[in-house]
């Protein structure tokens, strides 16, 4: 009980109470996300909308995750509060969900709007649980990377230049924001690899105004993205440097 | 039992050619001050923080309370808190929210965390400041922050790493006292410093480190007897023939054009009298522990060089 505790205490301390104190950084974190939405509104008169709401969805729940890694990077080179957690009873894996629950705190407006609009457009309550399974399974995933890479940066700009890479490698280069049926076949099996085109893939599948591919199914995308998931714990838990060497 | 033991203690860090640490082997008695001390980059850090389980020794063993630090950290980190060296509060965050907060992480329940809160934070002189945000702090009431968090915890090792830098002479004394009263209620303290009177005034024992290497360890009053002479004269080299000042004593140049003469009250005499003559400045005083660290290092600690092998030369 007591991991579960200190959990929502670190994400109490590094997400509510700064969020009451600075309640404007909720209205820039909740923007954001709608940029590319956005563009592509305009840009396709619409008719872009259901791939865009998808994409945005996923790109925001991957920015949230690794936004981790740019916050522990931060508390631990700038601040050296993660010196003070490591000589502590806080667990590393306590540690890095304390401050992913902080991250989907200041996130959390815009995930409801853009939830809400993939509910609206599918028109099924019955979805929700498959959203919410979605969101949590690419949370997860994208918040264990987080913390894996930075706890490996020495230095706070490093975390912010290979994050920026990483998300462009997950939610702007697979078919997040746009049709898989786009991507040639010899590089689809790369874009199934990354557990961002199935959670896309499987929002495509909740709003069900597109077709959905005939070699992929929902059983699939889950198993990518729960082996994605659990690997990434795995390695958050034991390679990610907590205590250094 | 012993807080600290420490046997062939060596660290060496990825990518430097030198030693952090070389074979350290140390004892730290239960209920005691045991300070480190050093110029920068002398390994004090990472001593520290190997003993704080925050980073693994090259070789050698110890044991912190009882436990082994590589076999049993979780054990050790429920016993320890730490100050680390140049730490910062959340800036949103205000003196009594990190306090609180930290003890509930800690496993305190709510009243038990609010009245160590209270207690700490009016000790540290802190708690007038309780409801402001750390950014609007100074840097002083910020580093009191952090000492606040570590010694409001019912740990029974403290690891302070520097606790006073930056702060002005009222609250060094202030964190002064509450590491005193800290040490009466029976809890440990391995503390680091820069300060001499700060190293004086708390220390029951004190090692000497310097390049990864211990030079010399013991009581204030042990240290002191490293010197033979009891009295020292500061002597500006203009005018005078430096050769001819070893034959009062022995003489380390402390740079900035001084020498340090250490001498006996007869010797001091003839030695300012000397100064007087050739109508150079000088200044007369007994033996410090700043002597001691001069004679063994050579240097004073505040021009120790910035090149040595410890925690800041990989930042």
């Amino acid at each position: 009980m007591l991991p579960v505790r200190q959990a929502f205490l670190i994400a109490y301390m590094t997400g509510i109470l700064w969020l009451r104190r600075n309640p404007i950084s909720l209205v820039f974190t909740a923007i954001s996300p709608f940029s590319l939405l956005f563009v592509l509104y305009v840009a396709t008169d619409g008719a872009a909308v259901h791939f865009a709401v998808a994409g945005s969805l996923v790109m925001a729940l991957v920015g949230y995750g690794l936004a981790l890694g740019q916050d522990i990077s931060f508390y631990k080179t700038e601040y050296k509060i993660q010196d003070v957690f490591v000589a502590s009873p806080v667990s590393p894996l306590t540690y890095m969900m304390g401050l992913a629950l902080s991250e989907l705190l200041f996130g959390l407006p815009a995930l409801i709007v853009l939830a809400g609009l993939v509910v609206s457009f599918g028109g099924s309550l019955l979805s929700i649980p498959l959203l919410i399974a979605t969101i949590l399974l690419i949370w997860g995933s994208m918040s264990s990377m987080g913390f894996f890479l930075s706890s490996h940066m020495l230095h706070m700009r490093n975390a912010t230049q290979i994050i920026s890479f990483v998300n462009v490698v997950l939610a702007v280069l697979p078919p997040v924001f746009y049709s898989i049926d786009i991507v040639p076949d010899a590089l689809r099996p790369l874009a199934y690899a990354l557990p961002t085109t199935h959670a896309s893939l499987m929002l495509q599948y909740i709003i069900g105004e597109t077709p959905i591919p005939a070699d992929w199914s929902l059983g699939f995308g889950f198993a990518v993205q729960a082996a994605y998931l659990i690997g990434f714990v795995i390695l958050a838990r034991t390679r990610a440097i907590w205590r250094e060497s | 039992m012993l807080a600290i033991d420490a046997v062939g203690v060596t660290k060496k860090y990825k990518g430097s050619r030198m030693l952090a640490l070389s074979d350290i082997s140390l004892k730290v008695e239960s209920g005691k001050v045991f300070t480190l001390l050093g110029r920068n980059g002398a390994g004090k850090t990472t001593f520290v923080r190997i003993c704080a389980t925050q980073l693994t020794p090259s070789s050698g063993t110890i044991k912190v309370l009882g436990h082994d630090i590589l076999q049993n950290a979780s054990e050790i980190r429920n016993l320890v808190s730490i100050v680390p060296q140049e730490g910062r509060p959340l800036r949103a965050l205000t003196p009594w929210d990190h306090v609180y907060n930290w003890l509930k992480i800690r496993g305190e329940g709510s009243s038990s965390a609010r009245e160590k809160t209270e207690d700490i934070l009016r000790k540290l002189e802190l708690y007038e400041a309780r409801n402001r945000p750390a950014m609007n702090l100074s840097g002083g009431m910020k580093q009191k922050i952090l000492v606040a968090m570590a010694m409001a915890t019912k740990a029974q090792l403290l690891f302070l790493d520097e606790p006073t830098i930056g702060l002005d002479p009222v609250s060094r004394r202030q964190v002064w006292s509450a590491i005193k009263q800290w040490k009466s209620n029976g809890g440990s303290i391995l503390l680091t410093t820069h300060y001499m009177d700060e190293a004086e005034i708390l220390s029951d024992y004190i090692v000497i480190i310097d390049k990864g290497k211990i030079v010399a360890e013991g009581t204030i009053q042990e240290l002191r007897r490293i010197i033979p002479q009891n009295m020292r004269v500061d002597v500006s080299k203009d005018g005078l023939d430096v050769n001819s000042l070893s034959s009062y004593g022995s003489v380390v140049d402390t740079g900035g054009g001084m020498l340090r003469v250490f001498t006996f009250e007869s010797a001091a005499r003839e030695l300012s009298e000397l100064a007087i003559r050739h109508n150079v400045s000088f200044t007369v005083s007994p033996v410090t522990l700043d002597d001691v660290f001069v004679h063994l290092i050579g240097q004073t600690i505040d021009k120790g060089d910035t090149n040595g092998v410890g925690q800041n030369e990989r930042n």
